[in-house]
């Protein structure tokens, strides 16, 4: 266990001065962090504890525009009944997180800041099209997510800045989303792939937005432009998913690790998209055909 | 390392002690505590579930959590579970089911299973299975424990 | 139950269940002795290399640490093993594993310990290492020890293979592949050592063998056997990777450097990487068969790697020598086993020992066979099986409890009718699977096998069972109550096992090899006999009456009168005058002299068998060519049931570690160059990933040795789970699995243009 010094911090202010004074970092739920210092990898040779930041954790609707803390843990999400109607891809991410236990504890704000390739709320979040408030004592900036996610394990967050909320509109209706993971074990497993999507319809039915975005198949989740391209205007089907998927290959690059090879993650990524989009679409009221 | 003092309340007692800042709360209850309940069959990654402790009325693996994190939290271990000497009806039916084996991850899946039930006192199989997916077991196959937790559970329902 | 018995078939609740769900159970971290140091090891960063120096300077400096301790330092032996003694204590020149001891820190704290193992210097001169066993047969290739890298080679044949594939209208060659398997007990080695101030060590294990760990820590430490004392504490599961003395002599070494208590607790990277494993294989297997599907011939080569160290490498090679035939009856077959050094994580006794490897390829081809015959693969295995009254190929000949094999069938034909059934999901293909198989009972002819056990009556009339071996959490001590309570007829409840110490206790041997119920229950009866003579002659004796005159029934002593007498009375009067009613026995496991082969290697061939099978229903996610098991059904014979929630507990455990061996589980070597070595990239089967249905279908057909005719159950329920999980693949997909685990990759289909 890694030798570190342990601050609590009880308010964003009380956080902004040890962050300025203790050089530390951040964290939440641990659920990552204390990994890190199991295996001697924490970044730094201070804790900040920001867990008890009651002000950071919260789920509130105004409008069609959701806004959630970033402490709000995984179990906050999947007991909000709100979150449940607005972002269900979401929800069914965070029911794929660890097991309960890890559910109790980690945050959305975690991981984020973790930024693993394969972290699982990534995906569904870059398909909200979410974006990130980043508050320091120095003030306040808004980043979409996919602009804070810049490398593997890494943010783009300066020194003294911390993750602070997410926030993402519905889709309007007529819209669906789903999300897909695929692992080597059912219980506490880290993606192989993911896959979230989501599809806004017109009232013909026609695909007026869609959206895809991965984990696990690139070093950080990505949205595929090149497969939203390729459903915008089309009529949702077998055809046009196969299309945006072979289409979504170009917007990743997976590896080879213990987990699977470069080569399956590229063909399970097609496979997912297409089901995926089945799944949106029908999560929109449509008919899944052959 | 700047040694720091915590108040944990465990059990419904108030414990303080003073340790070093890096010491998990799975360790405190261990070492500074001596209950030694939870146990650490990972090396402390969060991966088994053994070391499961109900913080504030959740399920929690104690060694992702720092001891000063739970500074003034209601900490649930196993010891604390039998009331005024009579073993709470999940410690009952673990033994009674024969869902014992090595009794290793014993502990940790009874509190999860404890902490499904307080807010899911008829849970479905799957949830029980979803409830302890995070506790490992190499003895059992987890038959008899899902098998203990229902039994539990319909027995709790009867008393309600 | 049998109507004929009060406890043996009934589950009764074992004693030390209370204790473990309320956290009073004491595991060897669990007790905090005064005074007590923490122990942590120095371990090689390298897979292979020469320790050119060990500088301790700078830790010793540490504020805290009270020894560092290296080879140098070591009293007695460098090094140990259970059958070649080939693993140095701590390193003494080279290194041969990553993960391998090299020093050991005792330090006050935990903190203390850990700045020291990071202040240990070691200078070291990387070498090539070989991970793979048939390569490591390479001329050329790295040599893990001075004497090459063969540590053991069997060669057996029954009959003439060459004859026999003369003989045969078809013959199917293939290789099979099997990985490195973690035995995933939850809690990891432990053990804490106390020096006395007369020179005596005791050290607490959690260990399948006290009495051999106290003759190796008696052999490191130079010291006498009846010097150290070995007790053993709860054990938080075993699976045969706690037959090794290996942390326990660390915790003596700690000790007796510092003349004080130490404890020594691996983490469980430590225990992936230094402590023993199942051995991974690749078998070239070649079948021949005549076109009506009768068996013919059989050759097979295996190579094993045992990894840096040989543990009980040459045992488990020729366990699975012995089983490659499987339950079938083959009249020619030749097995040649190598058993090779390498530079991985060694590998040693692991539930099944052996038995697992030989299966999956056995019930693999055969599958196989049944496919190119197009022959139903049951109708194959009805066609072979062994009957009472055939030889193994080791001549080894089968008695009657053979005739549970067709009974074990006629369960799979119908569990597998009712598993098709089952239509699978849309999305999905489904498929059903079977496998046979066939363990060994015992150590082997001529590997010394005796267990004694004792009982003694308590002042209260209740009994002591001192059972001379370790209850695993398996339930042995709960069996021996049983069986103890049944030949005294009194209740279970008045019958109590005690810890392993070896002060006190008798030697039962290692526990292992599905034979404790056997041979520690044997020897329980045998000793209840003698426990009964004892009190009779003894009564007699008090009451002044002859010894024809008294019965004993029930834990009562009858008079002629008819009247009885509490044993208590006369436990307690004996107690006072310091002569305890007790009685020890010893049981040999039996290798009949008529008809033990005698030509073979020594630990072959084993006598007794217990015979199973398991039916699998898997579904397929055809384009992701992901597996999902979702019914088993496990058939065993068990001989006689001693306690049902025992034995179902032996098969539910034994088929999710089945269920990991096929699907998710392997140690290998990452492209990093580290091993897998922790549980986030070590796959155990959750909760969520063992099937909702495991059906026991429990088959007792008596041994007629056995304490109330009981065999083994405790390894045969991992074996044939992979292969009936593959075969089960295969009925679905026709892909067929020849390695596990299985990849998803290669049962997906091959790419439609997306």
């Amino acid at each position: 266990m890694q030798e570190i010094d342990f601050y609590r911090a009880d308010s964003l202010d009380d956080l902004y001065r040890l962050l300025a004074e203790t050089g530390g970092r951040v964290i939440a739920g641990g659920t990552d962090a204390l990994v890190q210092m199991q295996r001697d990898a924490f970044p730094a040779a201070v804790v900040i504890d920001a867990s008890r930041i009651a002000d950071l954790r919260y789920i509130r609707e105004d409008g069609d525009r959701i806004e959630i803390g970033a402490l709000t843990t995984y179990a906050d999400l999947l007991a909000s009944s709100l979150v449940r109607r607005a972002a269900p891809s979401l929800i069914a991410a965070a029911e794929t997180v660890g097991a309960p236990q890890t559910r109790a504890r980690g945050t959305l704000g975690g991981n984020i800041a973790n930024a693993s390739p394969a972290g699982d709320t990534l995906p569904p979040l870059l398909a909200l099209d979410a974006s990130v408030t980043l508050s320091s004592a120095r003030g306040v900036r808004v980043l979409p997510l996919g602009e804070v996610l810049c490398g593997s394990r890494q943010t783009c967050l300066e020194p003294g800045e911390i993750i602070a909320s997410i926030a993402f509109r519905r889709l309007p209706d007529p819209s669906g989303s789903a999300f897909i993971k695929l692992s080597n074990r059912r219980g506490m497993s880290i993606a192989v792939v993911s896959v979230a999507a989501a599809l806004a319809l017109d009232a013909a039915g026609c695909i007026v937005e869609g959206r895809v975005a991965l984990g696990a198949v690139a070093p950080t989740a990505v949205r595929s432009p090149a497969a939203e391209s390729a459903l915008a205007g089309e009529v949702p089907g077998a055809e046009t998913f196969r299309r945006a998927a072979r289409a979504a290959l170009g917007d990743i690059a997976p590896i080879g690790d213990v987990r699977a090879t470069a080569a399956y993650r590229r063909e399970a990524a097609a496979r997912l998209v297409i089901r995926a989009l089945n799944g949106a679409w029908e999560h929109a009221g449509g008919r899944v055909g052959a | 390392m700047k040694p720091i003092t915590v108040t944990l309340i465990v059990n419904g007692e108030p414990r303080t002690i003073t340790t070093e800042p890096n010491k998990t709360l799975l360790y405190a209850l261990r070492d500074d505590l001596g209950l030694y309940g939870a146990k650490d069959a990972c090396g402390g990654e969060g991966e088994c579930g053994a070391c499961t402790v109900i913080l504030d009325g959740e399920p929690v693996n104690s060694c992702l959590v720092l001891a000063g994190q739970a500074d003034g939290c209601h900490v649930e271990t196993i010891e604390g579970l039998a009331a005024g000497g009579q073993l709470h009806p999940l410690q009952r039916a673990f033994v009674e089911t024969g869902a014992v084996q090595c009794g290793f991850c014993t502990p940790g899946a009874i509190l999860a299973a404890k902490a499904l039930l307080d807010r899911a006192p008829d849970p479905t199989d799957d949830q029980i299975r979803e409830a302890l997916s995070g506790n490992l077991c190499r003895c059992t196959g987890y038959t008899k424990m899902i098998a203990a937790v229902r039994r539990a559970a319909e027995e709790m329902s009867h008393v309600r | 139950m049998s109507a004929d018995t009060f406890t043996v078939g009934k589950t009764e609740i074992r004693k030390d269940a209370w204790d473990k769900v309320t956290g009073a159970a004491a595991y060897v971290d669990d007790v905090a002795l005064p005074g007590m140091a923490v122990g942590m090891v120095v371990r090689s960063p390298h897979h292979h290399a020469r320790i050119a120096r060990i500088d301790a300077r700078a830790a010793r400096d540490v504020p805290g640490v009270l020894a560092v301790i290296t080879a140098a330092d070591v009293p007695g032996s460098k090094t140990f093993g259970p059958l070649a003694q080939d693993r140095p204590a701590l390193a003494v020149d080279e290194v041969r594993h990553l993960g391998e001891p090299v020093a050991i820190v005792v330090a006050e704290s935990k903190t203390a310990a850990r700045r020291g193992v990071k202040a240990v210097a070691v200078e070291y001169e990387p070498l090539p290492a070989v991970f793979d066993p048939t390569a490591a047969l390479e001329p050329g290739a790295p040599q893990v020890h001075p004497g090459g890298n063969v540590v053991t080679r069997y060669d057996v044949a029954g009959g003439d293979v060459e004859a026999g594939f003369a003989q045969a209208d078809i013959v199917l060659e293939h290789v099979f592949e099997v990985p490195r398997i973690a035995p995933g007990y939850m809690e990891p080695e432990a053990s804490t050592a106390e020096w006395g101030a007369d020179g005596t060590l005791t050290v607490w294990v959690s260990s399948q063998k006290p009495f051999e760990d106290r003759h190796q820590i008696a052999s490191v430490l130079g010291l006498p056997q009846d010097a150290v004392r070995v007790r053993s504490a709860v054990i938080g599961g075993a699976f045969g990777g706690k037959e090794d003395s290996g942390l326990a002599i660390l915790a003596a070494l700690a000790a007796w450097a510092v003349k004080g208590t130490v404890r020594l607790v691996n983490n469980r990277h430590e225990s992936f990487l230094a402590h023993p494993k199942r051995h991974p294989a690749r078998l070239f297997y070649k079948l021949g068969a005549k076109r009506d599907g009768t068996l013919v011939a059989l050759q097979a080569t295996v190579h094993m790697d045992t990894g840096a160290y040989s543990s009980y490498g040459p045992a488990v090679g020729g366990l699975l020598t012995e089983m490659v035939p499987g339950a079938y009856r083959i009249p020619h077959v030749r097995v040649e086993t190598l058993v090779v050094y390498t530079n991985s994580p060694f590998s040693g006794a692991m539930r099944g020992f052996g038995s697992p490897q030989a299966h999956f390829a056995t019930e693999s081809l055969i599958d196989m066979l049944a496919g190119e015959l197009g022959m139903d693969p049951l109708e194959l295995r009805r066609k072979n099986i062994l009957r009472p009254g055939d030889r193994f190929f080791t001549g080894v000949p089968l008695d009657r409890t053979a005739s549970s094999l067709p009974v074990i069938l006629e369960h799979v034909a119908a569990a597998r009718a009712r598993l098709a059934a089952i239509p699978a999901p849309a999305g999905r293909v489904a498929g059903v699977g079977f496998a046979l198989a066939v363990q060994s009972m015992g150590l082997g002819y001529r590997v010394p096998d005796d267990s004694t056990n004792r009982l003694e009556w308590a002042p209260d009339g209740t009994i002591r069972v001192y059972v001379g071996a370790p209850d695993l959490g398996q339930g042995l001590a709960t069996a021996a109550e049983q069986i103890a309570a049944e030949a005294l007829g009194i209740p279970y409840s008045d019958v109590r096992a005690l810890a392993v110490d070896t002060a006190l206790s008798p030697n039962g041997g290692v526990t292992c090899a599905s034979r404790m119920t056997y041979v520690v229950g044997n020897s329980v009866m045998m000793a209840a006999r003698q426990l009964i003579e004892t009190l009779l002659a003894y009564a007699a004796d008090k009451l002044s009456v002859p010894r024809a005159a008294l019965a004993y029934r029930r834990g009562a002593v009858v008079l002629p009168s008819g009247e009885t007498i509490p044993v208590a009375e006369f436990a307690s009067r004996a107690a006072d005058e310091e002569v305890p009613l007790r009685a020890e026995a010893t049981f040999s496991f039996p290798y009949p002299e008529a008809t033990t082969p005698k030509h073979l290697p020594v630990g072959m061939p084993h006598g007794m068998f217990v015979f199973g099978g398991q039916v699998a229903r898997v579904e397929v996610d055809r384009d992701l060519g992901t597996v999902e098991v979702t019914n088993l059904v496990a058939i065993h014979d068990v001989g006689q049931v001693i306690n049902r929630a025992g034995v179902e507990g032996q098969i539910e455990g034994g088929v999710a570690t089945g269920i990991g061996y096929a699907l998710y589980e392997s140690v290998r070597l990452k492209d990093n160059g580290q091993w897998v070595d922790g549980f986030t990239e070590y796959l155990l089967p959750t909760a969520e990933d063992v099937p909702a249905r495991i059906e026991s279908v429990i088959v007792e057909v008596p041994e007629a040795s056995g304490p109330y005719g009981v065999k083994g159950v405790g390894e045969i329920t991992l074996v044939p789970t992979a292969p009936a999980i593959t075969n089960a693949v295969c009925d679905a997909t026709g892909v067929r699995v020849t390695a596990i685990p299985i990849v998803p990759e290669d049962v997906a289909r091959a790419a439609d243009p997306a």
